[in-house]
């Protein structure tokens, strides 16, 4: 809320500086988020007296003006407007003044004449919302004195919460500046000459459901002039963020501003028989509002209606028939008070929030609504002329007692960690306005809670106060907002430091440990994390789906279900969630593609999400995708790029770290988003069979890296489930002794055909080569001369220990032999 | 063969062979050389085959002769010997010279996402104080992220939070981590010092201050006799942890339906030091989290008795915490996985 500090000064002294007062403020809880210097822009502006206002020798439509500025000779200046006369005193833009906007005047010739600068409008000044004439100034405005130090102000701009309704309006924010100061309050002036016949007799409402509409007060204002405003409630209201509009219009924002009340007037005439409904909106039932929309009620819209029909939405919008027109002669003013979540739900409904709705919102104090009506109505008299009607129509004049909640001060001191004896806490209460009150003798009723789950305790009266509520104080009804108010005002700065001295929890291992543990080993391997969106678009889930979801690893949540959609997205492109990572992938290989990369290696640990029924389910995946160069292009080496093999590599550093045996490939030829001969299903298992990494991986189908404007290079992508990814710590690996014998590596290379995977053939060694078989691995594979077409020649190297001797060469030769035979039991011919 | 022919063989031997020696050309040659000479074959042997025709007195004269002759020689051959090698090394040496002013092999190494990173920074300061880390779900019910929370439908503060609804019946994209508060509370009994690290979703147009995914990290603390002093203290730590030792910070009051007294934490701004900049909006501080004591209802959802327990929570953006420490303006590099940006965080 913008509150300008002149007006702020009607209401609550100030001695301090506008830095100051916005310090306490913020401390106070009302953060003051910007402090606004308005007419600082204003550069070499000065009052003016007009001496002479002459016809313009050469132009018709021009004046020339002799003008004074105080001291030296009077300046000649030539102006276009027509409200100017001898005698006045204006605003005067001398040759290099600067105006907002940038706007430079300097001594110009304008149609023969040199004008010494330039008579300047309200609108010109940013200072009233008159573009037409220039602005007169009151007669006794200061000759020569620059404009800034008469008519400039400070404007503090407050965010004021939610829950301090009360403090939307400038006697509400002076009302927290005397609890820092401790000053006097003064209220704006209500009291009225009242003339004519009374209210009562001119207008009657019903209302047909009081719980939406708990009081409703009217005036009747009879004769009014509708014109601009005085040109001092203009630049109040400019500098409140609020655009001037009409003397009526004006006073009922101004009300609004100054109490937090919001206000409607109605042109009388519009009004059928001076006859006011309030009542929800009935079927079918349609109001041309303000802004010239028609538009069809909703039910649950609360509707200020006369016989005819919806005058008004309440506490949202007018409506363009019984709008305040230069034609009114009388005015209704409707000051009331509606139900803050019917409001809320309206302005909602039409997307209709305003100034006035905020405020209805959030809630009104009872009282204001006869203060308010009675303040527009002479706020009207006065700028509009008009005779207030005598009385008011009021549907509930009695005001509510004040809330009264019990605290105890021994609370007060065991949540916030102070010692404030109760003395201290009541005088630092009363500061607010509260009243405190001993509690009546016996066992007092505390409300610790409130709401759905209300929960009061009993406590003796000699350790209870009770404190008695200012009406406007909506947000204080448990013992704990009594604490906050205790601390606030006497400065959370004041809060004694302390570190915790209550017992630490048990152990307890953190859930991203291995997570953290993958993260960084990938990092060691030279990928880039990458952290994408979790909502996708939906062509995104068709294009990059995979056809079988992910099999979970032990422990881990499958990916089942259906995609979740966002019912109300930002954009298209962000309206589903995601339930595989690759898409994101490729669109992180896309855009660093885009801008001149030439080597991608990222990965991401991150969720999926799908509907089961009406449950969620999330689980956690490790994504990867490489492009390009593998290593960092340098001169000392040719640059390769990545495939699928530098993949795999990445997943066996991830099975070594994880203590898991070496992953097993699966080719697969049946996931459309792979190339289908580059494809393959990666498990690894540790020592006991239990599956600790599971997934997919292979060169994405180069139709889909077409789609993703991927090009140069295949993109290798990969989506695992590692066990313990979503809470696991990392495995203890057992470490052994290394054998103080020699080990003993024999090769075997055996001749199959081309289709037949590597894979199988290793598997028959590693089942068939003895309990001293340690290792097998694939060294070599030769394709051409002497072999077939179609085959090729694959080498192993077979490692050998025993723990406890030196192996002899029969026992190796009766393994070797082993192995020679599975392998050709198993369709291969061992190759001499 | 007499004694004295055999004498002056093995003499005219010695004086070829060291001629021989003082011209090797190199080590490969001196080898051969050796061989020729000396080995079992070697010209030394030939002429001393000739001892069996002498009388066997001359037999350990002609030894002797023999004898140092072998010793010349081997002594010549390990002098010109060393000299070549010492010679042919220098050679290689000045042959292996490289230039050694080019830039090596690079090794390469990945980046840490300075989101994820920022959590745990946060995570790793607050486990000195006991709080272990917890997680709880994304697609949220409507319940745990509001109501629980005390903050029933069409209520004003809901404005705080710009909600995005999903398909799924009482289902939303959480607004904040600080349902993750219930879901500890329901889980496991006081003392409890949690922290909730996790991703977070709005309706909120993206700009350089805001997005519709982003990370928070929750914090948790309930036991008998936590206080807001408690708390103050804690975060005191906190900020000194993670922007140093010397950093003033700010405790003020602040707002949050779930916190009761609510508070706003800033700490001095990192740009200006305090003395007013347009980072900081002139104030001098940034405010880095919220933060307050639970609230008494958020605490009876959370199934504990507010007349026993009490504590505090706090939450705050890892960043925005990430883009103070580091100077960073922006907070759409988070999400645009530009690696030239990525690949600064090591």
């Amino acid at each position: 809320m913008r509150v300008p500090l002149s007006w702020l000064r009607e209401y609550v002294d100030v001695d301090l500086s506008p830095e100051a007062l916005a310090e306490r403020l913020t401390l106070l809880g009302m953060e003051v988020k910007s402090i606004e210097r308005r007419g600082a822009e204003w550069q070499n502006v000065v009052v003016g007296e007009l001496l002479s206002v002459d016809r313009h020798p050469r132009a018709d439509r021009l004046s020339l003006t002799r003008v004074s500025v105080g001291g030296g000779e009077p300046l000649e200046v030539v102006c276009g407007a027509t409200n100017i006369a001898a005698g006045q005193r204006v605003p005067v833009a001398l040759p290099g003044a600067v105006l907002p906007g940038d706007r430079r005047i300097e001594r110009t010739e304008k149609m023969g004449v040199v004008s010494n600068g330039m008579l300047c409008s309200g609108d010109e000044l940013r200072l009233t919302g008159d573009a037409d004439g220039i602005l007169i100034l009151p007669s006794d405005t200061p000759l020569g004195v620059p404009l800034g130090d008469l008519f400039g102000d400070v404007v503090l701009d407050v965010d004021v919460k939610p829950n301090r309704g009360d403090a939307l309006s400038i006697v509400g924010l002076a009302r927290e500046v005397a609890a820092v100061t401790e000053a006097v309050v003064r209220w704006p002036d209500a009291a009225l000459t009242e003339a004519g016949p009374p209210t009562v007799d001119r207008l009657r409402v019903d209302i047909e459901d009081p719980s939406l509409c708990p009081r409703f007060v009217g005036r009747w204002v009879a004769g009014v002039r509708v014109g601009p405003s005085p040109d001092r409630v203009q630049m109040r209201l400019l500098a409140a963020g609020i655009r001037p509009i009409s003397n009526v219009v004006d006073a009922s924002n101004y009300v609004m501003m100054e109490l937090g009340k919001p206000i409607h007037t109605f042109d009388a005439a519009a009004i059928h028989d001076g006859r006011i409904v309030v009542r929800l909106a009935r079927p079918g039932e349609r109001l041309t509002t303000l802004d010239h929309v028609e538009r069809e009620l909703h039910a649950e819209t609360l509707l200020i209606a006369d016989p005819a029909g919806p005058l008004a939405i309440a506490g949202v919008m007018g409506g363009a028939a019984s709008e305040v027109s230069d034609a009114t002669r009388d005015v209704v003013v409707e000051s009331a008070i509606f139900d803050p979540i019917s409001i809320r739900r309206t302005a909602f409904r039409y997307g209709l929030r305003s100034e006035a709705s905020l405020r209805f919102e959030k809630g009104q104090e009872h009282r204001l609504a006869r203060i308010g009506a009675d303040r527009t109505a002479k706020l009207l008299a006065d700028w509009a002329g008009g005779a207030v009607a005598p009385g008011a129509l009021d549907t509930n004049p009695v005001d509510p007692e004040p809330g009264r909640v019990a605290f105890r001060p021994a609370r007060v001191n065991l949540l916030l960690g102070t010692s404030l004896s109760a003395p201290e806490q009541r005088a630092l209460l009363e500061r607010v306005g509260m009243e405190i009150e001993t509690a009546p003798p016996g066992d007092v009723a505390v409300q610790v809670s409130a709401g759905e789950r209300p929960l009061t305790v009993v406590a003796a009266a000699a350790e209870t106060l009770v404190a008695v509520v200012p009406t406007w104080r909506r947000d204080i009804a448990i013992e704990a907002d009594i604490i906050e108010e205790v601390a606030r005002v006497r400065g959370y700065e004041l809060i004694p430091a302390t570190l915790p001295s209550t017992p630490v929890p048990a152990f307890r291992s953190s859930p991203v440990e291995l997570r953290d543990g993958v993260r960084g080993a990938l990092v060691g391997a030279g990928l880039a994390e990458v952290v994408t969106h979790a909502l996708v678009s939906p062509r995104h889930l068709e294009r990059a789906s995979w056809a079988r979801p992910i099999t979970a690893a032990d422990g881990e949540t499958a990916a089942a279900g259906t995609p979740i959609s966002v019912t109300n997205p930002l954009s298209a492109d962000h309206a589903i969630l995601r339930q595989s990572l690759v898409a994101d992938l490729l669109d992180v290989v896309s855009t660093n593609a885009r801008r001149g990369r030439t080597d991608v290696a990222i990965f991401e640990v991150g969720r999926g999400y799908g509907r089961v029924g009406e449950a969620t389910q999330e689980w956690w995946r490790l994504g990867i995708a490489l492009w390009g160069a593998f290593e960092i292009p340098a001169w000392n080496r040719p640059v390769r790029d990545a495939d699928l093999d530098d993949a795999k590599g990445v997943i066996e550093l991830l099975a070594r770290y994880l203590g898991l045996g070496a992953p097993t490939y699966t080719g697969i030829a049946d996931e459309p988003i792979l190339h289908p001969g580059r494809a393959a299903e990666a498990v690894a298992r540790d020592d006991q069979g239990g599956t600790g990494l599971t997934g997919r991986l292979g060169e994405l189908h180069p139709g889909l890296a077409e789609a993703w404007e991927i090009r140069g290079g295949s993109v290798v992508v990969a989506e695992l489930s590692i066990r313990g990814l979503t809470t696991g710590a990392l495995p203890i690996p057992r470490a052994v002794a290394p054998s103080r014998y020699p080990d003993v590596e024999r090769d075997v290379a055996v001749v199959v055909d081309e289709a037949r995977p590597s894979g199988d053939l290793a598997a028959v060694i590693r089942t068939r080569g003895g309990p001293l078989l340690q290792d097998v691995r694939l060294f070599d594979v030769y394709r051409g001369a002497p072999l077939a077409d179609g085959a090729r020649s694959l080498a192993f190297r077979l490692r050998f220990a025993a723990e406890d001797r030196t192996l002899a060469e029969a026992e190796i030769e009766a393994a070797m032999a082993d192995v020679m035979n599975a392998l050709q039991e198993a369709g291969g011919r061992i190759r001499g | 063969m007499d004694l004295v022919q055999l004498t002056r063989d093995l003499e005219d031997l010695r004086a070829e062979a060291l001629g021989q020696v003082a011209v090797a050309p190199d080590s490969a040659a001196l080898e051969e050389l050796e061989i020729e000479v000396l080995g079992k074959k070697g010209r030394l042997t030939g002429v001393l085959r000739g001892i069996g025709a002498l009388a066997a007195e001359d037999r350990p004269r002609v030894g002797a002769v023999a004898n140092t002759v072998r010793q010349t020689i081997e002594a010549a051959l390990r002098e010109r010997g060393a000299a070549l090698r010492n010679s042919e090394l220098e050679a290689r040496l000045r042959l292996e010279r490289v230039d050694v002013t080019t830039p090596g092999r690079p090794v390469r190494r990945g980046s840490l996402h300075p989101s994820i990173e920022a959590m745990g920074d946060i995570a790793r300061i607050f486990a000195q104080f006991g709080f272990v880390v917890h997680e709880s779900p994304e697609v949220e019910d409507d319940r745990t992220n509001f109501q629980m929370l005390n903050i029933p439908p069409d209520h004003p503060a809901r404005d705080l939070w710009d909600t995005l609804y999903v398909d799924v019946p009482g289902h939303l994209l959480r607004t904040h981590t600080s349902p993750g508060q219930i879901r500890v509370m329901q889980a496991m009994r006081p003392p409890i010092r949690a922290l909730l690290p996790g991703r977070c979703f709005r309706y909120e147009a993206v700009d350089a201050s805001h997005g519709f995914e982003f990370f928070q990290v929750e914090g948790l603390m309930v036991d008998e006799g936590t206080t807001l002093g408690d708390l103050k203290g804690l975060l005191d730590q906190f900020a000194h942890a993670m922007f140093g030792a010397r950093k003033r910070t700010r405790f003020r009051p602040g707002y949050y339906p779930f916190t009761e007294p609510s508070v706003a934490f800033d700490v001095e701004c990192l740009v200006c030091g305090g003395s007013g900049c347009p980072a900081c909006g002139r104030s001098g501080w940034m405010t880095i989290l919220g933060a307050g004591m639970v609230h008494p209802v958020v605490l009876q959802y959370g199934g504990l008795d507010p007349e026993r327990y009490q504590g505090f929570a706090f939450g705050m953006g890892p960043e925005r915490i990430s883009m103070l420490k580091h100077g960073i303006t922006d907070l759409r590099l988070f999400m645009e996985n530009d690696l030239r940006f990525l690949e600064q965080f090591r």
